[in-house]
């Protein structure tokens, strides 16, 4: 009896085994999808709350380190409604709340990053009038094509280059864009609108990014189905014509390479900060690297990058001995044109999708300057819900005192946060 | 490999034969089976059948549709994602070039592709930034397996007829198919070699198995329930099985289908921030 049983099962195992073997799609195919589903529709409005606690090591003005509590809380809203056929209105803003010292220090900053109305007319035309962000450049870390960059970063919260282009301010602008078979052309006016930089919480603070009158043509055609270059010409009041063009090339099915350049007659930097006149020469900046991504969804990025209108290394070495108060503003200046304040930097990114488990993404930053050594660092680990997030970041400042890096008063930092969508 | 109608008319024949006389009778058979088949009604090529199969799954004209992309690991439903897609032909390439713009999950909505062969850009509306990403760069995972679904592979590959089988469909029916092998006719396109299963009575695809040049199984897809769109019956649902786990699988409904103006001038990087489907 038992033999008989024995032999039954092994025969029935056999059986489903080879049936298996021969079928092993059944599984797959019997999965409870196959129902028709009801498609979402796309919605008008985004939004996100996110909530964040860390601990900050800093160094104080009596130049020791001192730990302290950071509590942050967010809220993001983007717009994108269309009003009437061929004319939509775009929205864009973000709170940010940030508490120091348990609750005691309470700082909040609104940013109106967009609010424009945009108006196709026809399929190849496009009008905009509005605050509006104007992105220009494909490098990662630094983008010398990106002309309207200056004093549009209001509220920093992160080191992540992503963060900081998203959470910047626009410029206001009239703005209009012809489109041909693979050719593209954009005409742009941002006039001047106030003179000085508003810091109050909810200020639009158009003195920020419309100090000056500007105005940008850009022309992109596809030369190929590999190339599609863009070319650029800026004017800013009181200023030399600068140009500017990025190019990207498929090296391989898993590598993109790059280049972004600009240059035109200017001063230096440094004379810039400094409101100093004369000195202009012909000045180059350049970001030039590659991506490469390996089959289970692990992104590298290496990137050079070079500004000719920063100080070379001996004039960077000297600057803060010759004049503080000069190294001070000097820094502020290049901080607020988010420009390097040297020549020459190396910059690191890598991604990891779905790292050892499903919905853990890594990223990780470096940026080293190469003329003084200092060296920034990031590192962030977040895993996905279908609505919500949780991510756990942490940074570090390295260098010596005075050093583009080493100068931070934040040396390390970590901060766990919380994002949920609506 | 390909056993036709005369080795099994031989074969019925009988084995009392000697091995000369079935050699002389099939060569004899061939010619005149051949020629009276060939005076009757050509058959169709078997590049011919792929590409009465690719027109099945995608419109001859621009076209604009929803894609839902449902994601499963171990039998459990881990991902749900919906694209709105607009596509038309290259006028030269006859290559699929398509606008996507990501609905859902709320984390990637608005954020937009185009993809024009291996050509990619992806844009998120909140940066501003259009990156070039390649073919292997997954941004948003389980997107990249929208490839094996919008994709002309007549026009990017070389197909012979590997003989005629029973293969059984998505829902385990015996098809009579055309089992077709495709063999890339361009050295960057994503998969090396296919092999394409196609109803022999309606030239519908019916499953493919697509593989690397180190003869990889990528992913197995198969179309299923056919309805009546845009003037054709259309696979509205493709299922993919990962080919490394297969415990990993996907499966793309695709709605609201429409015939769409896509415009030549919007496929591009510049028009890439603009674009919105209706």
């Amino acid at each position: 009896m038992r033999a008989t049983f024995a032999l039954v099962t092994t025969l029935l195992v056999g059986a489903a085994g080879a049936a298996g073997a021969q079928d092993p799609d059944a599984a797959a195919l019997s999965l409870p999808g196959s129902a028709p589903q009801v498609a979402q529709s796309a919605r008008a409005w985004q939004m996100f709350v996110e909530g964040a606690v860390g601990r900050a090591q800093i160094r104080n003005a009596a130049f020791s380190e001192e730990t302290g509590a950071t509590e942050r809380v967010s809220i993001d809203l983007q717009v994108d409604a269309t009003l009437a056929p061929g004319l939509r209105g775009i929205l864009a803003n973000r709170l940010d709340v940030d508490w120091l010292h348990r609750f005691q220090q309470r700082k909040e900053v609104n940013t109106l990053k967009e609010a424009y109305l945009s108006w196709q007319p026809r399929h190849d035309v496009i009008l905009d009038f509005g605050r509006v962000n104007q992105y220009s450049g494909v490098a990662n870390g630094y983008n010398p094509t990106d002309f309207l960059r200056d004093g549009a970063l209001r509220s920093q919260v992160s080191l992540d280059p992503a963060s900081i282009k998203k959470n910047r301010q626009g410029s206001v602008m009239l703005r209009g864009q012809a489109l041909w078979d693979g050719a593209s052309l954009t005409a742009l006016y941002s006039p001047a609108l106030s003179k000085a930089p508003n810091a109050s919480a909810f200020n639009p603070d158009w003195g920020a990014t419309n100090a000056r009158d500007r105005a940008l043509l850009i022309f992109s055609k596809r030369l190929s189905e590999d190339l599609n270059p863009q070319w650029l010409l800026y004017k800013d009041q009181g200023a030399a014509p600068q140009f500017g063009m990025n190019l990207t090339k498929l090296v391989n099915d898993a590598t993109v390479a790059y280049v972004e350049w600009s240059g035109g007659r200017s001063p230096s930097l440094l004379a810039q900060a400094l409101g100093q006149k004369g000195g202009e020469a012909f000045r180059n900046r350049v970001a030039t690297g590659v991506t490469y991504t390996t089959s289970n969804k692990l992104s590298l990025n290496l990137e050079y990058q070079y500004n000719g209108t920063g100080l070379d290394k001996t004039q960077w070495d000297a600057l803060s001995r010759v004049s503080l108060p000069a190294y001070v503003r000097y820094r502020q200046f290049a901080h607020t044109a988010q420009e390097m304040p040297t020549r020459h930097a190396v910059f690191f990114y890598a991604t990891w999708q779905d790292l050892l488990i499903s919905h853990l993404d890594l990223a990780a930053m470096m940026r080293r300057n190469s003329d003084d050594h200092s060296r920034v660092a990031w590192v962030e680990l977040r895993y996905r819900w279908t609505r919500d997030e949780v991510a756990l970041q942490w940074q570090g400042n390295s260098g010596s005192l005075l050093s583009d890096y080493g100068a931070s008063p934040l040396r390390k930092a970590w901060q766990v946060s919380y994002r949920h969508f609506y | 490999m390909y056993s036709g109608p005369v080795s099994t008319l031989v074969s019925l024949l009988g084995k009392q034969l000697d091995m000369k006389k079935r050699q002389f009778i099939t060569a004899v058979l061939s010619v005149v089976l051949g020629c009276s088949a060939s005076a009757a009604v050509a058959k169709p090529s078997a590049q011919e059948i792929l590409a009465a199969s690719d027109a099945i799954r995608n419109p001859d004209h621009p076209f604009g549709l929803t894609t839902t992309l449902t994601e499963y690991r171990d039998g459990k439903q881990t991902d749900v994602s919906t694209l709105a897609v607009y596509s038309r032909a290259d006028k030269e390439s006859g290559q699929f070039r398509s606008l996507i713009r990501f609905i859902a999950p709320a984390r990637d909505a608005n954020k937009l592709m185009l993809k024009t062969g291996n050509d990619l850009w992806f844009y998120d509306p909140s940066n501003k930034a259009s990156i070039r990403i390649s073919p292997q760069q997954r941004l948003l995972g389980q997107a990249a397996n929208g490839d094996v679904v919008t994709f002309n592979l007549a026009k990017d590959y070389r197909a012979t007829l590997s003989g005629e089988e029973e293969v059984l469909d998505a829902d385990r029916q015996k098809r009579n198919s055309y089992k077709l092998t495709l063999a890339a006719t361009k050295p960057d396109v994503t998969y090396h070699h296919i092999e394409a299963w196609i109803d022999s009575a309606n030239n519908r695809p019916v499953k493919a198995r697509f593989y690397s040049e180190s003869n990889r199984l990528l992913k197995t897809a198969y179309y299923r329930q056919y309805e009546n769109q845009l003037g054709a019956e259309r696979p509205t649902e493709t299922l993919i099985i990962d080919g490394l786990d297969p415990k990993w699988v996907t499966v793309l409904r695709f709605t609201n289908w429409a015939a769409r103006d896509v415009p030549e001038a919007w496929l591009q990087r510049d028009y890439l921030p603009r674009f919105k489907p209706e």
